[in-house]
């Protein structure tokens, strides 16, 4: 293994890190589990797409995570709020269809071709790293990942709308009695998990071009994420996709024929071992 | 004499109380009687193929009826163990492969190969849920969705591709032998595949309903509902829910088999997570708390896939329904219509509805 | 030697001392009263005991045999049945369909006598979720009593009841274990209705055992007159 092949699994952990997080914190807080996670980090892609060709990536860097934020709003205030005594499994079915949906409408849009996305021409060379010329760009996409993880870690601990969703986390009925808004901290989480789709959408689109079929594949895998992560533990996330995006490229060379298939046996090693997840319900 | 006997008996600590009859579960004429409804209804429908009388609607038929031995199977897990099984691909994709391989690439007879690929298929439900049954509610959907999404990997690598077809897929081929007495023109043809699909269907259901019906189905609906009492009233919960999720299994392995018989061919496309939408969403269309809601959700689905594929936009139309009757009719179409009819009637007869 | 019987049993939870070597003994047709203040840890001794919380040392016997590491589903059907001080029933099951149930799988041959004893008779077609809160905390004890077991340990039956409730629950279970022979175990907030219930009695404060005697022994004895006095202070 050399330091390009690790350098790419901490690029394609560090984007399973921002989309699990997203999706951890909304189950956390709704307990439901997000199958539009996918079409959400597809939508950041496309617009990216777009923005990036009409006026720069780094204006997609900004308008793509907040376009998203308000497709967040919508799901929330339309969808989990008022099924929030339904089944958490129905509402994730419904999410289903909502994926199915908004995969569908982007078809329409932007049609069937796959579309390249040009990195800015700042990072668009190479690096050295350690003597190894590594593209630029991707060292980017693990810097901005890092600093977010960090942000968000440190802006969960410091801030009272923070600590809200900790709280509101653990035991939505005791935050509710105890006078938190718990549809408020709701609408912050959910905007947030899907601003961060949207983030990790834009990063993607220039390190893997944007194509249909990339919600629904990076979904499962992000699934995957969150449950070996702990279901609802925010860590447990983080720490999940960057050892799944590491194991998956690190495994495509060690273990070509199996590489595919780790992600699965590691999910079934961990829920057979301990069934709440490495880190079991915490944020 | 004839007084005392009784008492004497009712002495010896193993002797029964004839007082209280235990009736768990459906009693041997329900079954009964439920055996002509499956019979006369397993008749009727060899009506169809004449009643229709046009290729293209009974090809769309014959697939809302292979599509209901998915959503049957996914329906049975959710009406009883109120489990989503979001890897039932694995059961009716993994027998119709094994069909095509065993037909072409062992060239096996087709009742050889549709035995092995139920059974085989069975095992494999068997082993994954020795894995997946102890989860409950979201580890249960995602250890299911990622034991069906391992399943299309391990198919679609280049190096499973001598027996697989990766990709590309795999052709049965029966050349010139039968099977009952069909041909594989009879096979492909869907107006004579009909009757011997329907027959099994009816025959799937009506064993999928007593046995939701039976002591087994109420041991079930037990530990759904409070799995610590069912324990501690000396039940085992493991091995029920092993048996409905093998069961379960086991109806989608039979509904693979049929497919593989009737397309003659398999592509990966059948053991991917949009195919294991089709089979959930047809069930949640149709309803998940009665035993018929997946049955009609099925037909109801290709039919609509049918008219809506026209325009491209099939899974945007999916999607909407599918949303449109979770949020609105969460007992989907099936389970609203009965809903709605047992109200009419208790509020004709002055009855209270049994829930 | 006794029924049933418990051996210096302990359980902590990290470095929280739950329980701290308690002994017990059962014997048949004696109704075993355990009272104590809030945390006495009333409630883990009743789930160790029934196989629901593990022991972190101690053991139990039952009719002389080592059945500390045994199974829930064992120890029921061996003749060791509990009931849940949060009522655990089958909601959405009749009351006679949820009877006939455990009746099924613990070989019950005189369901109508316990049906009859505990007054289930008019609601037995009713749904579970829909009788009345007393009623359920009756299903509750019913599904404990079916089978003949030999020893019932009972969490707080009188849980939530009023007090004419309370009073008739109590009277039902003592009839019951007399008539049956029962070992039972009662573990109970209302004090006034476990002595005047209970045969022996033990009380349980912080985890250990107080003191343990007949009602009026334990009525006099001056560490339970201080542990209830402290707690209520």
């Amino acid at each position: 293994m050399n330091i390009a092949q690790l350098l790419n699994g901490l690029a394609l952990g560090s984007l399973l890190m921002i989309l699990s997080s997203g999706l951890a914190m909304i189950y956390g807080l709704r307990g439901v589990m997000n199958f539009a996670h996918g079409a959400l980090y597809m939508s950041g892609a496309y617009l990216a797409y777009t923005v990036t060709n009409h006026v720069s990536f780094w204006a997609a860097l900004i308008v793509c995570p907040l376009a998203l934020a308000v497709i967040g709003a919508v799901l929330e205030l339309v969808f989990f709020r008022h099924l929030q005594t339904r089944s958490h499994i129905e509402v994730g079915l419904i999410t289903f269809g909502l994926a199915l949906i908004i995969e569908r409408i982007i078809g329409i849009i932007w049609g069937p071709h796959t579309l390249p996305v040009p990195a800015p021409d700042v990072l668009n060379g190479t690096s050295n790293v350690f003597g190894t010329a590594y593209p630029t760009y991707r060292l980017f996409i693990l810097a901005i990942a890092v600093v977010m993880a960090a942000a968000l870690v440190f802006w969960l601990r410091v801030s009272d709308t923070g600590l809200h969703i900790r709280a509101a986390s653990q035991d939505g009925e005791t935050s509710a009695i105890l006078g938190i808004n718990v549809d408020r901290v709701s609408l912050t989480v959910v905007c947030l998990g899907a601003a961060l789709a949207g983030l990790a959408g834009t990063l993607a689109a220039p390190y893997f071009s944007v194509q249909p079929g990339m919600g629904m594949a990076i979904l499962i895998n992000v699934l995957i994420v969150v449950v070996v992560g702990g279901v609802g533990s925010l860590g447990g996330a983080m720490a999940a996709g960057m050892a799944l995006g590491i194991v998956q490229t690190v495994g495509a060379v060690w273990l070509p024929n199996l590489a595919a298939l780790l992600p699965y046996i590691a999910l079934v090693a961990v829920l057979a071992w301990r069934p709440t997840g490495f880190a079991g319900k915490r944020v | 004499m004839t007084v005392e006997a009784p008492l004497l008996l009712s002495d010896d600590p193993l002797a029964p109380t004839p007082s209280r009859r235990l009736k768990l579960g459906i009693s041997p004429r329900g079954v009964a009687i439920g055996a002509v409804v499956a019979v006369v209804a397993a008749v009727a429908g060899l009506a169809v193929p004449s009643i229709v009388n046009d290729l293209y609607w009974m090809g769309i038929l014959v697939n809302g009826l292979l599509l209901a031995f998915m959503s049957l199977s996914v329906g049975f897990m959710a009406k009883h163990l109120g489990l989503i099984s979001l890897g039932q691909t694995a059961f009716f994709g993994g027998s119709a492969y094994l069909v095509c391989i065993a037909t072409s690439s062992w060239e096996w007879s087709p009742y050889q190969a549709v035995a092995f690929a139920i059974l085989g298929t069975t095992a494999m439900a068997l082993a994954m849920g020795v894995l997946v049954v102890r989860a409950t509610g979201i580890g249960f959907m995602m250890l299911t969705l990622a034991m069906g999404q391992a399943i299309y990997q391990v198919v679609i690598q280049e190096w499973a591709r001598d027996t697989t077809g990766s990709f590309d897929g795999v052709a049965a081929n029966i050349g010139d032998q039968t099977f009952l007495g069909m041909g594989v023109s009879d096979l492909l043809d869907p107006t004579v595949f009909w009757n011997l699909g329907w027959i099994v269907l009816v025959a799937v259901t009506y064993l999928l309903w007593v046995a939701g019906r039976s002591r087994f189905g109420v041991i079930l609906e037990g530990t759904r509902e409070n799995t610590e009492r069912m324990r501690f009233s000396g039940y085992n919960t493991f091995l029920p829910r092993l048996a409905a999720f093998v069961f379960s299994g086991f109806v989608a392995a039979v509904g693979g088999a049929l497919y593989g018989l009737n397309s003659g061919y398999v592509s990966p496309e059948l053991l991917n997570f949009l195919k294991a939408g089709d089979g959930i969403i047809a069930a949640i269309v149709g309803g998940l708390g009665v035993l018929l809601g997946p049955f009609v959700g099925a037909f109801l689905y290709v039919y609509a896939q049918a008219e809506f594929n026209n325009s491209g936009n099939l899974y945007l139309y999916t999607g909407i329904a599918s949303v449109l009757v979770l949020v609105f009719l969460p007992g989907g179409i099936v389970g609203t219509i009965s809903t709605l009819s047992r109200r009419l009637w208790s509020s004709r007869t002055g009855r209270k509805p049994q829930a | 030697m006794s029924l049933f019987r418990a051996t210096s049993v302990s359980v902590r939870y990290g470095q929280l001392r739950a329980l701290e070597n308690v002994d017990i003994a059962l014997e048949p047709g004696v109704v075993h009263g355990v009272i104590g203040p809030n945390g006495a840890g009333k409630s883990t001794f009743v789930d160790a005991l029934s196989g629901r919380t593990r022991l972190t040392s101690g053991n139990v016997e039952f009719d002389g045999a080592d059945i500390t590491h045994r199974s829930v589903r064992w120890r029921r059907k061996a003749g060791i049945s509990r009931s849940f001080q949060k009522t655990s029933v089958f909601n959405s099951m009749t009351v006679s369909q949820q009877l006939e149930l455990v009746a099924h799988r613990n070989h019950e041959r005189d369901l109508d006598g316990i049906v009859d004893a505990l007054s289930l008779g008019p609601v037995m077609d009713r749904v579970c979720s829909e009788v009345a809160y007393g009623t359920q905390r009756s299903v509750d004890l019913a599904m404990a009593l079916i089978g003949n077991p030999r020893v019932v340990l009972l969490d707080e039956p009188c849980a939530g009841l009023v007090h004419d409730e309370s009073v008739n629950m109590l009277q039902h279970v003592r009839d019951l274990c007399r008539e049956r022979g029962v070992g039972a175990l009662l573990v109970e907030h209302d004090v006034d209705g476990v002595f005047r219930t209970c045969d022996v009695i033990t009380v349980l404060n912080l985890g250990t055992v107080l003191c343990h005697g007949t009602p009026d022994e334990v009525r006099k004895d001056d560490a339970v007159i201080k542990a209830y006095l402290g707690s209520a202070a």
